[in-house]
């Protein structure tokens, strides 16, 4: 009796969730803003200082300091590479102390027990990529209110709980550079389906949300097939992947990678279904892992932005919050080899505009 | 009359005796029907044929852990051990090692880790399911330890064993299924697979007739290591990356689909074929929600029903079959 | 006499937790703070108040895998019931609690009525559950509570975090129903013998149903407490709690096959769990260090815990 009970829940679940699914592609539900269609640069949004400020920090201009960087989680080639950023401008400035640890998985309740632990532990700056803006900010503000400073890189907590965030890319930046480099290999009547994390992750559910609007307005013939999840593992990636080339068959014509695991499994689900040429990939991801696709003429471009630059940033900025060579009003700011990067938004940093890994520069980067 | 009478029993002893695969062989062609029929695209040889092979290694580790299980323990490390083996296999090919050396050498290390692992739980009476969540996390954390988080990239083309095909099969297809046969003919068929059964149903009266339940139970370990060994290797060569974590919940997935295939976890009954076929139904159901367009977030929910429900069909079985037996 | 309770579990796991407190202290001069210790309490508050019904659920030789998602479950269902529904955040709080409780009780129901292994139906319904919280929230979170939420998890009362005090009462209730009261002994009774507990009368089922209920209803104050502490709701909260929750208990010297283990035995393993994470990483050890060393002093407690019960039981 119960079984059948059980057994008839499962189909209606499965009726329900049918349902359900057509409408929702992932995206968030903030405002968007949409780009101009055609090259015009974005204009740079004047905002006051929105950032929160750390309590009373000591004076450490010029002394050394110790720096802990929590990004989402440990053990995929993007974070490996915002660290190897990070240790690079640690290095170049020569009194920073910097040092990576984080949870195994993207999962939040970890990220936050790490940074209260480091908090304990007396460091003077952290730098963070948050698993979850809202739930991060509680533990960020507590530091703050220590006096330990803090700078956001690649996914952004509230404002008002780190005192900067580097972003690599406006998200309409990203949205648009994706969507024109798509367009350009599929043309622009055609279908396209996403693989991305999870639904909760920040940054992906922005830019999502940024490329429906963008293809609202300049492709509107694109049709957004589905998008599917894939957490940050490869293999459930290429599954996904494999399973939407199958499901749509010749009516999918390029699958966009919203993460560093995605892109290189959705490429390889590509190839391996013999399609290479057929159906375009695009998307985040790290060039090592890209290289062989890109060797082959599969993947034609890798979109992206340079996340060692990204954590090499993110640590000049720190310094210079230190130093007090960064105040809240700056329009710009000084990050070493990377030179003046802009203020936008009140408090975010931008890194610059997407970087393009091609067959020509791709064998230049080793992360 | 006799005669009739006997051959009834004939079928509902296949049925009692091979019930639960049945029950899964059931489900997964009323899969097949209900998804071919809403989108045929479902059935497209290519389709299926990716399904399988993608999840061939979930089935193979299965198999191991259906070992384990019959002798009345447990296994939850099975997923870092698959991660620690995968990273064994990529650094041995990237630095050099010739490839059918990155493909043996895993599974010798995966034997090596879980006959230590079957010794701290028959000799040092550690409960199995202590000694594998310890050996869980030392797995876990000594894995990132050990390549810095790292993926491994770069590997070379002769590596992807997973991605070749013979006789227009794909490889874990056959590997899947000749490990299969070959185990479960094993355990019903020579005098050391049965014992397995034989430790699992009552260690004591095991025992009493001669064998050693410790050395049995260390030998199911060794081989689910073997077996976990060929799961990594089909894992690992199948994409160009190797990363230094595995999919969430891996193990929980091997163990259900042991568990489903009607391995019991009391020990003593359940076959290897079982876990096999609930590997492929686990591996399809994923895929047919996709061409289901079910909402992804009901996914799960509808997995945990599933197993609810073919656990409680078991149990009604079981109790049925019992009360018919003791009548 | 003397010597039973010197090699009582609980003695060696207590020797052993004052011996890892000392050297962590030496380690890095953070770590022995009234600060740290205090905040180390507040983070362990949700996996203690879990830990204390999977002390009971584990004495009776049962496991309880699915705390983490009906933590998960509650947490979503008290944003779902104070946003989606518009109900006032207090009696939002009182039916997820309720929800969560209810979770609890159907795990109990299938292990009671249909025999099947607490494993394998708390691993089903760990799937379920979860499930069920993605489904429900699809994803979305729930934020902006009012202010006077917050305190629960993020507050102090006279200077000793919020969520500590509940964990604190839950604790002395649970040492008191497990160690002083009849129930507390049929609880061992089931552990030690299920079926000549059944002869002598006692009703199994009826023990089992209210534990398992309790394990859930405990999860669900974890995860509103957890809420609280994160100010916002996701799907996957609490994922991998069941984990960690379980090697506390067996720390603590609860036995998987049933009969033994004590509520403090228990709380001594949190204790222990919890200093290592901390005081590692303040020692300059990595996160992956950590997961090892967690794992390594849970093998070799057992194993020294056995040998000392193996010499003792003769």
């Amino acid at each position: 009796m119960l079984k059948n009970a059980l057994l008839a829940s499962a189909a209606l679940l499965l009726l329900g969730g049918s349902a359900q699914a057509a409408t929702w592609m992932g995206g968030d539900d903030q405002p968007t803003n949409p780009l101009a269609c055609d090259a015009t640069p974005p204009t740079a949004v004047a905002k006051p200082y929105d950032g929160g400020q750390a309590t009373n920090p000591a004076d450490l201009k010029g002394k050394p300091i110790k720096v802990v960087d929590v990004p989402k989680l440990i053990g995929i080639g993007y974070f490996n590479a915002t660290s190897k950023g990070i240790a690079d401008g640690a290095k170049e400035l020569g009194n920073v102390d910097a040092k990576t640890d984080g949870p195994t998985k993207a999962n939040i309740d970890e990220q936050i027990t790490f940074i209260d632990n480091y908090i304990t532990s007396g460091v003077n700056g952290i730098l963070f990529a948050a698993n979850d803006p809202v739930a991060i900010s509680p533990v960020l503000k507590k530091a703050l209110s220590k006096g330990i400073h803090v700078v956001g890189y690649d996914a952004n907590s509230q404002p008002d709980a780190r005192e900067w965030f580097i972003n690599q890319a406006q998200f309409n930046g990203i949205a648009k550079s994706l969507l024109d480099n798509m367009v350009k290999e599929t043309g622009e009547d055609a279908g396209i389906a996403i693989v991305t994390s999870t639904f909760t992750t920040p940054n992906q559910a922005r830019w999502i949300a940024e490329m429906a609007a963008y293809a609202a307005k300049c492709h509107p013939k694109l049709q957004f097939l589905e998008t599917v999840e894939a957490q940050e593992d490869n293999n459930l990636s290429f599954n996904q992947a494999t399973t939407l080339i199958n499901k749509y068959g010749d009516k999918m014509k390029g699958i966009f990678g919203m993460t560093s695991v995605a892109t290189p499994a959705a490429a390889e689900a590509v190839t391996q279904a013999g399609k290479c040429g057929k159906v375009a990939v695009i998307g985040l991801a790290t060039p090592n892992a890209m290289k062989p696709y890109v060797a082959k003429d599969c993947v034609k471009s890798v979109v992206l932005w340079n996340p060692v630059d990204l954590g090499y940033a993110a640590v000049e900025v720190l310094r210079a919050v230190v130093d007090g060579t960064l105040k809240p009003g700056a329009t710009s700011v000084k990050a070493g080899k990377l030179g003046e990067l802009q203020v936008v938004n009140g408090s975010e940093i931008l890194l610059g505009a997407p970087f393009v890994f091609t067959k020509d520069n791709i064998g230049k980067f080793d992360f | 009359m006799a005669a009739k009478q006997s051959s009834g029993r004939f079928w509902s002893g296949l049925i009692s005796a091979y019930g639960q695969e049945l029950v899964v062989l059931g489900c997964i062609v009323v899969m097949f029907v209900v998804v071919g029929t809403y989108n045929p695209r479902f059935l497209n040889n290519t389709n299926l044929v990716t399904i399988f092979s993608g999840n061939a290694y979930i089935a193979v580790a299965a198999i191991g852990m259906s070992l384990v299980i019959i002798t009345g323990n447990i296994d939850v490390s099975v997923g870092s051990l698959i991660g620690v083996l995968a990273t064994v296999a990529g650094t041995l090919v990237v630095n050099g090692a010739p490839v059918w050396v990155s493909w043996i050498v895993p599974v010798f290390v995966g034997m090596a880790i879980n006959t230590v692992l079957g010794l701290l739980v028959a000799y040092l009476r550690i409960p199995a399911i202590v000694a594998s969540l310890g050996m869980l996390s030392i797995l876990k954390g000594g894995l990132i330890t050990a390549t810095g988080g790292k993926w491994i990239t770069g590997m070379p083309e002769g590596f992807f064993l997973a991605q070749q095909r013979w006789f227009d099969v794909p490889a874990p297809i056959w590997f899947m299924v000749i490990l299969t046969v070959l185990a479960a003919y094993w355990m019903r068929v020579f005098p050391t697979g049965r014992t397995f059964y034989a430790v699992g149903g009552n260690a004591e009266a095991a025992r009493a007739a001669g064998i050693d339940p410790r050395r049995t139970c260390v030998l199911a370990f060794t081989l689910h290591g073997l077996f976990a060994g060929i799961a990594a290797v089909l894992f690992c060569t199948q994409l160009q990356v190797i990363q230094s974590t595995v999919p969430p919940g891996l193990e929980l997935t091997v163990i259900t689909a042991s568990v489903i295939g009607g391995v019991s976890i009391l020990g003593g009954t359940g076959t290897v074929i079982g876990s096999t076929l609930a590997s492929i139904l686990f591996g399809c159901l994923g895929s047919a929600m996709v061409f289901l367009n079910v909402s992804a977030y009901w996914l799960r929910a509808v997995l945990g029903l599933l197993i609810l429900a073919t656990v409680l069909a078991d149990m009604a079985r079981r109790s049925r079959y019992q009360s018919a037996a003791t009548a | 006499m003397t010597k039973n309770i010197l090699v009582r579990h609980e003695t060696i796991l207590a020797a052993l937790l004052v011996v890892a407190l000392m050297v962590l202290t030496t380690q890095s001069s953070h770590f022995f703070t009234v600060e740290n210790l205090l905040n180390q309490a507040r983070l362990m508050a949700e996996m203690g108040i879990v830990g204390l019904g999977m002390t009971f659920i584990i004495v009776t030789g049962g496991i309880d895998l699915s705390v983490g998602s009906i933590l998960g479950l509650v947490a979503i269902l008290l944003g779902v019931f104070w946003k989606n529904v518009g109900l006032p955040l207090p009696v939002a709080m009182f039916l997820a609690v309720v929800a969560g409780s209810l979770a609890g009780l159907f795990n109990g129901f299938i292990i009671t009525r249909f025999k099947v292994p607490p494993l394998i139906a708390t691993l089903a319904t760990l799937a379920l559950y979860r499930g069920l919280a993605e489904g429900i929230s699809e994803s979305r979170s729930v934020r902006g509570y009012p202010e006077w939420f917050y305190v629960l998890g993020q507050g102090d009362v006279w200077g000793i975090p919020t969520q500590l005090w509940v964990f604190l009462a839950l604790a002395v209730v649970a040492i008191f129903i497990l160690g002083v009261t009849p129930f507390g002994r049929t609880i061992y009774a089931i552990g030690s013998n299920a079926v000549a507990a059944r002869f002598s009368g006692i009703s199994v089922n009826r023990s089992l149903l209210a534990i398992y209920t309790a394990s859930g209803f405990l999860a669900s104050i974890a995860g509103v407490i957890f809420v609280s502490r994160v100010s916002t709701t996701r799907s996957d909260m609490g994922t991998g709690l069941e984990l960690d929750v379980i090697t506390a208990v067996v720390l603590g010297g609860t036995s998987i096959f049933g009969g033994r283990g004590t509520v403090v035995g228990t709380l001594l393993g949190l204790m222990l769990m919890q200093a290592l994470k901390s005081g590692l990483l303040l020692a300059g050890v990595k996160g992956d260090g950590t997961i090892t060393a967690i794992g390594v002093v849970l093998i070799g407690t057992v194993i020294v815990s056995n040998l000392f019960r193996m010499n003792t039981d003769g």
